[in-house]
């Protein structure tokens, strides 16, 4: 289970290219049976591609975090897009634990994120709350 | 690359209203955002599964009700390079099946950097609040 003793820890996944491909289909997604939007632009939220799963996915994996997935839920998400991300990007992305509090018998984990270009234009920061009952 | 067919929003008044948007979630594009994103936990695509953790159902990614929040704040703007920030929070799961609707309303107009903020939320077609506390920065046309 999270406790104080993990803020601070850093996950990093670097050379995360941004794939053209892969952000179509992401917005084919988003659009369903709709017309997909800006078709040839990059969904801003595609950052869970780049930026979220790549690190929180290792965060979720870190056996001294001890997260139980069974009881995780995603309750807040904010992104800021400072740089447009384009296809062809090639970024590094980390995630870094922000913030550990139980309430209310449940973990509240805070995460924050940042991806940026290799020449160091900073295409995403964020900030997820996970709720673990 | 922006649409050349979307005209950037130039200016925007303290009270202005988004165009809201409205989307039928299916379950196939719950699937299809799986896919895409990598994030094929069961609660999104085994009906069974998501049953036997007290779900009514399978329930559509908070990222992609989020993406879609996101999509209404880039067609009222003009292109999602103008979007520079969305914040919200997932109150309530969305069932395949439903429709979500996007609404917001303009807060705040900063004429030094070219912004304007927004707050937004997001309905389903059965009443509940899926999303709340949203909140968008987008930048205008200069």
């Amino acid at each position: 289970m999270p406790d104080q003793s993990h803020v601070g820890r850093r996950y990093e996944a670097t050379g995360q290219v941004v794939d053209g491909a892969g952000a179509e289909a992401f917005a084919k997604a988003i659009a369903g049976s709709d017309e997909v939007f800006a078709p040839g632009t990059v969904p801003p939220t595609y950052a869970a591609v780049y930026a979220l799963y790549p690190t929180l996915y290792q965060l979720f994996g870190d056996a001294e975090v001890g997260v139980n997935l069974a009881g995780l839920v995603h309750g807040e998400q904010a992104f800021e897009w400072p740089t447009p991300v384009r296809a062809g990007d090639v970024v590094d992305a980390s995630a870094v634990i922000a913030s550990v509090e139980q309430k209310r018998g449940m973990t509240f984990l805070g995460i924050e994120h940042e991806a940026h270009r290799q020449d160091g234009a900073v295409v995403c920061r964020g900030r997820s709350l996970m709720i673990i009952r | 690359m922006s649409d050349a067919t979307t005209a950037v929003l130039s200016s925007a008044a303290i009270g202005d209203e988004m165009t809201p948007l409205s989307r039928a979630v299916t379950q196939e594009q719950v699937n299809a955002y799986a896919d895409a994103s990598g994030d094929h936990n069961p609660i999104h695509v085994d009906p069974d599964f998501a049953r036997a953790v007290g779900l009514p159902g399978t329930i559509a990614h908070g990222l992609l009700d989020m993406a879609i929040l996101t999509e209404a704040v880039a067609r009222w703007a003009g292109g999602y390079e103008q979007v520079a920030s969305v914040s919200c929070r997932f109150s309530k799961p969305l069932l395949p099946g439903q429709t979500i609707t996007c609404t917001g309303r303009v807060i705040d107009v900063d004429d030094s950097s070219g912004t304007a903020s927004l707050e937004l939320e997001a309905i389903s077609s059965s009443g509940e609040r899926v999303l709340t506390n949203g909140r968008a920065t987008v930048r205008l046309a200069r």
